[in-house]
């Protein structure tokens, strides 16, 4: 008996001698939950000028707790918009990295940039500038950005009603570089107020140079709701030759179309999974954006709810993810 | 052929259920309370100050016993409430339905509802609440709470089938007892929804007279395909209890304990799994010859040790009170007293729940979830004391814990717990006919946590204290009066967690505040389960700042059992 509480004893002493937790705890840090919040060190720059079709470059800055904070980038001319949002108590490479890329548009342009760094429920505001010298590249390819005006090969229909405006225009309204395409009109019969049609040949070819895998393929447009209106519909159409004979056959063909309804005001960047559109079954509803010959707009409004316009610009077809301009 | 093993049939002391050869019996209570409350907040225009209610219900049990050996119990409830008539405010429930039997002499079993418990750290309905002896008009209500509610022994209430039997050795060992039990504790909605049951058992070597051996293991787990989901969930925990004890010189020296593991997570959620062990061991001495008996005891269990058959409450702090839910003029939520821990059955949990349930840091910060309380380490010591002629009995313990990890920081919280119970029968000092009965109960604790920075620190100090006065005035009349405080002042700061019991922030709760009941009244005792209670109770409560509040009931309580 004296043995087996030896032993019970000797036992119970090995397996007490738990692996001392002195490190660890459960659950946020209790500084990051009642600590008091205090700038470390100030916002900086890792760069004052950056070229992005060189690379990337970050902010830091370092805090006493863990806080929530928005860091927004504005150019001084285009009044382009990046806002980066994190939570942390410090902001650096894997925090506050800027690709060159736009949250609120128009794009950014060669430009000097204001920086602030806010922080949720402080009224710390931090400040620092930026010079832009180069800008984010755009990678995949453009069926339209109408900087070089009207291309020989695109087509327009446009319905004959009152203020009808399908052009090109250079204003302050631009969401990229000078020109952007500016679709309006009243129509009170149908729906159709007007359309483009961006055929293949406009770029020399019986079909767009794009992959065979609609999966891996996004379509991205730049689209304006104009304030105080939201009558406006624009319908992405897309005829795929599928037999390769340089028409498209609407009743044997597959014709996506991808609707959009503009409920709001100012630019907005539209993407698509090119898989993810509807066909209309007549050739399979199989995806061949390699047999793309056509891409066309169309301007939609009820024809009861009066004047309607939008616009678009930065037509692009990317790979393997949605435009991140 | 003595190296056969014998088989041993369990009794239990139920050789036969059928008691002296009725083949139909009828068994159940009937109780009947008749109240009238009213509650004074200052200020209040809103909340209606008075309100009354009343009940009667019969539980009614026929007891079938087919042969000798088989046991089928149905048992109904028909409840009205005191305004119904003609069918309104009358339900009618199933309280209890099954069917036990000992099959061959060897196999005990029971099917239906069944209460079951297994150890403390594996299956165990732990009071943690009530850290104090109940008295007075306390003691009645919560006989009735039990009751209601299922408790009985630490056991839990569980809907299934279990089964026993033991064996009987010739040599090395004398007898090993085989125990098992299946229970559901949600059925399937057929769509994300699984069946989850709740099984397990262990078995109990008694190796002599000296030594007893048990393997536990117990495990909530989701049934495979019952939902169109693969995520199984499981939490098993694995233990081993002992008891070793000799008696030395009159003094019966022991050592006895439990020792095991734990894991839990879902099946698709490797990251999320938690596992943990536990240790808990215990030396007592029993002087046989004499009225004291001492132990000293060492907890050690695991921050991330999960055994939620062992670790649900009995009170649901999440569940809001049933009488006067809301009071002030904003209506806000009247908070769960420990006055409503004994008057609402509803804020009691019945079966076992799968996550932690949160608890009232005033009432139990040291050990909330009972002995099978996670991230504790440390630990106790106590002593009882029961005279020859048991005048008076007493009880005390004292713990010593610390967090084993840290909440928020690497530093730990230190708890300390006193528990002290006295019962007098002091009529037999003089040798008095008639009996007087004094209650004592008084609980402290205290919780801090030292850092040289403010946020960081802890102090938080609750005490109870319960005293009870009976006294028979004339045969089998008694007199009650009792009186209940918790007071508790200080603060913590309490991890807030998320569906998968993971800290995810921290509440600081700050308390200052007392809540303080007087009750006196009258108890006529027809027989020991049948009695008729006439009382009235005197509540104080100001926990919620700014919004004292008193309560007073005046009621009416008759129970019987048959």
């Amino acid at each position: 008996m004296k043995k087996s509480i030896i032993i019970l004893f000797a036992l119970v002493s090995i397996i007490s001698c738990r692996k001392d937790e002195i490190n660890k705890f459960d659950g946020p840090d209790l500084n990051d939950v009642y600590g008091e919040f205090k700038i470390i060190d100030s916002l900086k720059s890792s760069v004052s000028s950056v070229d992005f079709s060189q690379g990337t470059m970050h902010f830091s800055c370092e805090l006493s707790k863990l806080s929530q904070w928005k860091l927004e980038i504005e150019g001084q001319n285009s009044g382009a918009v990046k806002i980066i949002e994190g939570s942390s108590r410090v902001l650096d490479a894997s925090t506050a990295l800027w690709d060159g890329s736009t949250t609120i548009f128009p794009l950014f342009q060669a430009e000097m940039c204001d920086v602030m760094l806010t922080f949720e429920g402080e009224v710390d505001t931090l400040h620092t500038t930026l010079e832009l010298t180069g800008l984010k590249p755009l990678e995949g390819f453009i069926v339209a950005n109408f900087e070089d005006g009207w291309k020989p090969g695109w087509t327009k229909f446009v319905q004959s009603g009152a203020n009808m405006k399908f052009d090109i225009q250079n204003d302050s309204v631009t969401p990229e570089a000078t020109s952007y395409y500016n679709m309006q009109g009243e129509v009170n019969w149908d729906w159709l107020i007007g359309l483009v049609d961006f055929n293949a040949a406009a770029y020399n070819e019986t079909t767009l140079p794009l992959s065979a895998n609609g999966d891996n393929l996004f379509f991205n447009c730049l689209v304006y709701g104009e304030p105080q209106l939201d009558n406006s519909r624009i319908l992405f159409r897309f005829d795929e030759d599928e037999n390769e004979d340089g028409e498209f056959d609407e009743t044997t063909e597959d014709q996506f179309g991808y609707e959009v309804i503009i409920d709001w005001a100012g630019w907005r960047l539209i993407s698509v999974k090119y898989s993810d559109i509807v066909g209309n079954g007549n050739g399979g509803d199989i995806h061949n954006p390699d047999k793309l010959n056509k891409v066309s707009i169309l301007h939609l409004a009820n024809p009861a709810s009066g004047f309607a316009k939008t616009a678009v610009d930065l037509m692009i077809f990317t790979e393997n993810e949605a435009l991140q301009p | 052929m003595k190296q056969i093993i014998i088989l041993f049939f369990v009794l239990m002391g139920l050789t036969s259920f059928s008691q002296k050869g009725k083949k139909v019996q009828f068994v159940g209570g009937a109780r009947s309370l008749l109240s009238s409350s009213e509650l004074q907040s200052p200020g209040d225009t809103v909340t209606a100050p008075r309100s009354s209610g009343g009940y009667a219900l019969l539980d009614l049990g026929v007891k079938i016993n087919p042969n000798a050996n088989t046991e089928v119990l149905g048992m109904l409830r028909i409840r009205n409430e005191f305004g119904g008539f003609w069918g309104a405010g009358v339900t009618f429930d199933v309280r209890q339905l099954h069917v036990r039997g000992v099959a061959k002499n060897f196999l005990m079993y029971q099917i239906g509802n069944i209460d079951y418990k297994l150890t403390p750290y594996t299956f165990f309905n732990h009071n943690a609440d009530i850290l104090t002896s109940s008295a007075g008009s306390f003691r009645m209500k919560e006989r009735v709470m039990n009751y209601e509610s299922f408790y009985s022994d630490n056991t839990w209430r569980q809907q299934g089938a279990s089964y026993n039997f033991a064996l009987a050795f010739p040599k090395v060992i004398q007898r090993m007892e085989f125990n098992g039990f299946i229970t559901r504790l949600n059925p399937s909605n057929f769509s994300n929804v699984f069946d989850r049951l709740y099984g397990g058992g262990n078995v109990i070597i008694s190796q002599s007279s000296h030594i007893d051996i048990g393997l536990n293991y117990v495990s909530i787990f989701d049934l495979a395909g019952t939902a169109l989901d693969s995520n199984l969930y499981r939490n098993s925990v694995s233990t081993v209890n002992y008891d070793f004890h000799i008696q030395v010189n009159d003094v019966l020296v022991g050592l006895d304990g439990e020792t095991g593991s734990s894991r839990v997570g879902k099946s698709l959620e490797p990251d999320s799994k938690l596992s943990d062990y536990f240790v808990h061991t215990r030396a007592y001495f029993d002087p046989v010859k004499k009225p004291f008996k001492f132990h000293v005891g060492y907890i050690n269990n695991g921050a991330d040790f999960r055994s939620f058959g062992a670790q649900s409450k009995r009170v649901n702090f999440d569940q809001p009170n049933n009488m006067y839910k809301r009071f002030t003029n904003e209506q806000i939520l009247r908070p769960v007293s420990i006055y409503d821990m004994y008057n609402d059955p509803m804020l009691t949990n019945t079966g076992i729940t799968v996550g932690l349930m949160n608890y009232n840091p005033a009432i139990n910060n040291v050990l909330p979830y009972g002995l099978a309380t996670f991230n504790r380490s440390g630990f106790y010591a106590g002593a009882s004391y029961e005279g020859k002629q048991k005048i008076t009995s007493a009880d005390f313990k004292s713990y010593g814990l610390r967090e084993i990890r840290g909440q928020g920081t690497t530093k730990k919280k230190s708890f300390f717990m006193n528990n002290l119970t006295v019962d007098s029968k002091l009529a037999k000092l003089w040798g008095g006919k008639r009996s007087l009965n004094l209650n004592l109960g008084l609980s402290h604790q205290f919780t801090s946590r030292q850092s040289e920075i403010d946020f960081e620190q802890v102090n938080l100090q609750s005490v109870q204290v319960n005293g009870g006065l009976e006294f028979e005035l004339v045969e089998n009349l008694f007199v009650l009066s009792n009186v209940f405080i918790l007071q508790s002042q200080g603060k913590d700061q309490m991890p807030m967690r998320n569906a998968q019991d993971e800290v995810v922030d921290f509440e600081t709760f700050e308390v200052n505040g007392q809540d303080l009941t007087t009750s006196f009244g009258l108890r006529f005792d027809f027989t020991e389960d049948n009695f008729l209670g006439i009382f009235y109770e005197m509540n104080q409560n100001n926990f919620v700042p700014d919004h004292p509040y008193r309560f007073n009931q005046a009621s009416i309580l008759y129970v019987l059992k048959f």
